[in-house]
């Protein structure tokens, strides 16, 4: 197959491909996925051991939904129940049922993709007869209810105190592979690097499905519904395809994160809030890049576990009249209303923008 | 010539990226009807929605009795004396025909309810189904209802888009009428690719081409000019 | 869907929904269950009309609309605290003066909370329209900033609401337990729905308003500022829900900063099974929901969400519209 008997379209890909590992966007991916590796040794405290582990699965999870919001334009507002299912069935079949090994984690997971992969594709019917702007009230709705039915079913799920539960072998909190490079790996070492690998493959996963000629086809759809449709598209199923799609991944984030925190309840595994802060690292990365994940679920978390601190430091600082305390100590209060300032001055995120700013002065 | 009651320059109009008038320029002057001509998607409609003020315009004036418009509100540009029927004929079906007429009416007193009277008699079926749900009415009446409710302001220009379309062909013959009577109460400008009705109510004529007004003239011209037709209406005979 | 399916559906479900239970239940717990389904109906229609009727009028959604109603429980809580002080009529037996702060009450959180929607409609809301997407983020933000902004002005913590005293307890009529205070909230919350309804039938306000819900372009080209009208209706629809948060707070005797956060996804489902921008539809909606889900709790306590959830699906596929259209 030489250059010139390719079409335009052949030959734009086949550069595409070969650019992919000159530009310099590879290079910081690289380096942050360096920085990913080494996280454990440079850093010594567990507390940023976890904030960095916690950016990387929302990160996925992130990506997953913009495959749905930023690709595809659907919006749903209930994502973040795969995420739970993924979580509640890492937790029942380890936890309550008391299946530790690692075939029953794997096969937790397994089935978690499997009822997310139906239950999307249950909805995506469903979404067929009603207007964009209910789908997202209604799965909104829908995943308040799962919340409920994950606190009201107790024996199943543990209820509103959730399960709590320890992880197979080498993956468990006591154990310990002695020590290496200065610290110790301990059970917790291994469960980050086995998460930060099945993340990055979720990550491959949704770049290549992204690239490929059906998430091309789904980038069309975002653009110009009609004009796919136009064209021949049956639009509808690509749309539920990649919803499907994302929403395994979605449940497989969701299994990563109950093995890392080791345990799962309503609040933390499935409520309506954790999809409030999706939401909002979709909004602060932007729509439609897989990495602007990556860049809004850093600073959510960074942000989440530093400004209480901030807050601490500052209110010790101020005179003690309780209204003034409290307005230095709701940090969530300036987060919102800077969240406000994002979506007005920043409506494409902003990793969004900085592309957009970037691209412009290529042009230039 | 008497002066023109309205007159745009140079109308540059984007809906988000596309460039849809690339310069549009005319006159409409009192006591006629003007009609704008031209395929699907040449920038007739989007015309008349900038003169109202849906969209705004790029680049270029409006001027209407000689007062810029182009950057007004729908709502002070209404007020001012223009009325708008659009394609999809924007009347409220889940209102009655009285409250839709209700609705146009900037103040209810002696002179609305004389220009009332005068609707009546241009277009009886109105009276007829005046506490009817505007959705029970027929494809026609609806159009009826279109074309009077703004003229109960006794606006002096009225924007007509499209108002053939869908209709059978005894039904246009009708509406041709009414609008032949409006005639002495408002200056009409009129879109319409229905060559028929264009001929029958137009005095002065626009062609549209690519989001360009490229000719103008007379309709008695434009009938007997198989040439001009064919190339910019895509019609022959 | 033809047009006699339209009209006969919805009378039909609300038949069932109140007829069916009687096979169930015994005749008296049902007449008590049908008094709070009623009344939580009540509660439900104020807090999703206000919502419903911002999405038909102004196509906005608002995800703060459940912050509104939490502010409205606040704004009654501290107002009752104040006027109480200084005419002590919350603590007095007389059903007069119980009702005359009740309703004082009510008032001071429905216009405290319009102004508060007049501020967000005009700051949060205006640079969105048009935008369902952006809509759901900046409001998503507004509902975190007036939680938070609660939590700083009246604490993090829960906070008792105090009850009228004559609202207390109920009445034992031939066996059957009526509850007082929820028949106040059905009797205000039809009184409220009546206002509604003849400002919408019968003034022209009402009439542009309902022009509005289906051709908001059209209203704006005949001559209206549509966006004084965006304004008020904003603020009308957020009063409502504040009226609703009094009388919840008052009905729960309890309330907490995050209480927005629990009723939202109600008022969302009964909005959509009632039909976006329809107010009958409010009415009606709620209602099955507030008696499918008392009667539902006292047979399979478990079983009551899902009822409304099922509720929900049902509909949605019979009516993918809900079961009254736009503007009625």
């Amino acid at each position: 197959m030489n250059k010139e008997s390719l079409n335009p379209v052949q030959r734009f890909r086949l550069r595409e491909k070969e650019d992919r590992f000159k530009s310099p966007y590879f290079f910081l991916r690289l380096l942050l996925l360096a920085f990913f590796i080494f996280t454990p040794f440079l850093f010594h405290s567990f507390e940023i051991l976890d904030v960095v582990l916690k950016i990387i699965i929302f990160s996925a999870l992130v990506a997953s939904y913009d495959i749905i919001l930023g690709y595809t334009g659907i919006v749903s507002l209930g994502h973040v129940m795969y995420f739970g299912i993924g979580a509640y069935l890492v937790g029942i079949f380890v936890g309550k049922l008391g299946l530790i090994s690692y075939g029953y984690l794997a096969l937790a997971i397994l089935i978690a993709v499997v009822i997310s992969g139906i239950l999307s594709v249950l909805i995506g019917f469903f979404s067929l007869r009603i207007r964009a702007i209910f789908f997202a009230m209604i799965t909104l709705a829908f995943l308040e209810f799962i919340s409920i039915l994950a606190s009201q079913l107790r024996s199943i799920t543990g209820g509103e105190d959730g399960i709590s539960f320890k992880l197979p072998h080498i993956l468990a909190i006591d154990y310990s592979f002695g020590r290496f490079l200065g610290i110790e790996i301990t059970g917790r070492i291994v469960s980050y690097y086995l998460i930060l690998f099945i993340c990055l493959i979720l990550f491959l996963l949704m770049l290549r499905f992204v690239h490929s000629p059906v998430g091309r086809v789904l980038q069309s759809i975002r653009d110009n519904e009609q004009r796919s449709i136009a064209l021949g598209y049956r639009t509808y199923l690509f749309q539920v395809i990649a919803s499907s799609f994302a929403s395994c991944v979605a449940a497989v984030t969701g299994g990563c994160f109950a093995m890392w925190v080791r345990y799962v309840s309503p609040d933390s595994s499935v409520s309506v809030s954790i999809m409030l802060d999706v939401l909002l690292m979709v909004i602060v990365g932007g729509m439609g890049t897989i990495y602007g994940g990556i860049f809004g679920a850093a600073f959510l978390m960074i942000t989440r576990a530093f400004l209480p601190k901030l807050q601490i430091l500052i209110t010790s600082l101020l005179p003690g009249v309780p209204i003034a305390i409290r307005l230095s100590e709701r940090w969530l209060f300036y987060f919102g209303l800077l969240f406000i300032l994002i979506v007005y001055f920043f409506p494409k995120g902003i990793v969004g923008t900085a592309q957009e700013i970037f691209s412009k002065r290529k042009v230039e | 010539m008497a002066e023109p009651i309205l007159k745009a320059e140079g109308i540059h109009t984007f809906i988000g990226k596309h460039h849809i008038l690339q310069g549009v320029s005319f006159e409409v002057h009192p006591g006629k009807v003007t009609v704008l001509l031209g395929r699907n998607g040449a920038g007739k409609s989007t015309t008349l929605r900038t003169i109202i003020g849906l969209l705004s315009p790029s680049q270029g004036t409006i001027l209407f009795k000689n007062r810029a418009i182009q950057h007004m509100r729908p709502y002070a540009i209404s007020r001012l004396g223009i009325g708008f029927v659009p394609e999809d004929r924007g009347i409220f079906n889940l209102l009655t025909v009285e409250e839709n007429f209700r609705v146009a009416m900037l103040q209810e007193d002696e002179k609305t309810r004389a220009m009332m009277e005068t609707i009546f008699e241009i277009f009886p079926d109105l009276k007829k189904f005046w506490k009817s749900k505007a959705g029970n009415l027929s494809g026609g009446q609806k159009q009826m209802l279109a074309i009077a409710r703004p003229l109960v302001n006794r606006n002096e220009l009225l924007l007509i888009d499209e108002p053939s379309k869908g209709l059978a062909p005894i039904v246009i013959d009708h509406l041709i009428d009414s609008i032949n009577k409006l005639k002495e109460y408002t200056v009409i400008i009129l879109v319409e690719q229905n060559f028929y009705m264009a001929s029958n109510l137009g005095n002065d004529f626009y062609l549209f081409d690519d989001g360009k007004t490229v000719h103008k003239g007379q309709m008695e011209e434009l009938v007997g000019d198989e040439e001009l037709k064919k190339k910019y209406l895509g019609i022959s005979g | 869907m033809n047009h006699k399916w339209r009209s006969w559906f919805p009378k039909f479900a609300v038949i069932a929904i109140f007829l069916l239970p009687i096979l169930l239940i015994s005749p008296k717990t049902y007449i008590t269950l049908t008094i709070s389904g009623l009344a939580m109906g009540m509660l439900l229609f104020l807090v999703s009309s206000g919502f419903s009727l911002i999405f038909g009028f102004l196509s906005v959604l608002n995800l703060a609309h459940g912050a509104l109603f939490a502010w409205g429980a606040y704004i009654g809580f501290s107002a009752f605290s104040f006027i109480n002080k200084w005419t002590g009529w919350g603590g007095s037996n007389s059903i007069f003066s119980n009702m005359l702060i009740f309703l004082l009450v009510l008032m001071v959180a429905g216009i405290g909370v319009a102004i508060l929607g007049v501020v967000t409609e005009r700051l949060v809301i205006r640079p969105v329209y048009g935008s369902h997407l952006f809509q759901i983020f900046i409001t998503v933000g507004a509902m975190i900033v007036m939680e938070e902004l609660i939590r700083i002005v009246w604490g993090p913590n829960d906070e008792v609401m105090p009850v009228p005293l004559s609202f207390i307890g109920s009445w034992d009529i031939f066996d059957v337990v009526v509850s007082k205070y929820p028949l106040i909230v059905i009797v205000i919350g039809v009184i409220l729905y009546l206002i509604v309804f003849t400002i919408l039938r019968r003034t022209r306000l009402g009439m542009i308003v309902r022009a509005g819900v289906e051709n908001p372009e059209m209203v704006q080209v005949m001559g209206h500022n549509i966006y004084r009208y965006f304004t008020g209706v904003f603020a009308a629809g957020s009063a409502l829900a504040a009226i609703g948060g009094g009388m919840w707070a008052t009905f729960v005797k309890s309330i907490h900063p995050a209480m927005g956060g629990e009723v939202i996804v109600f008022a969302l489902i009964v909005a959509i099974i009632g039909g976006l921008g329809s107010m009958t539809g409010s009415v009606v909606g709620a209602l099955m929901v507030g008696l499918s889900y008392n009667y539902v709790a006292y047979l399979i306590p478990k079983a009551a969400l899902g009822i409304t959830m099922l509720l929900l699906v049902v509909i949605l596929l019979i009516r993918p519209t809900g079961m009254f259209p736009e503007g009625t």
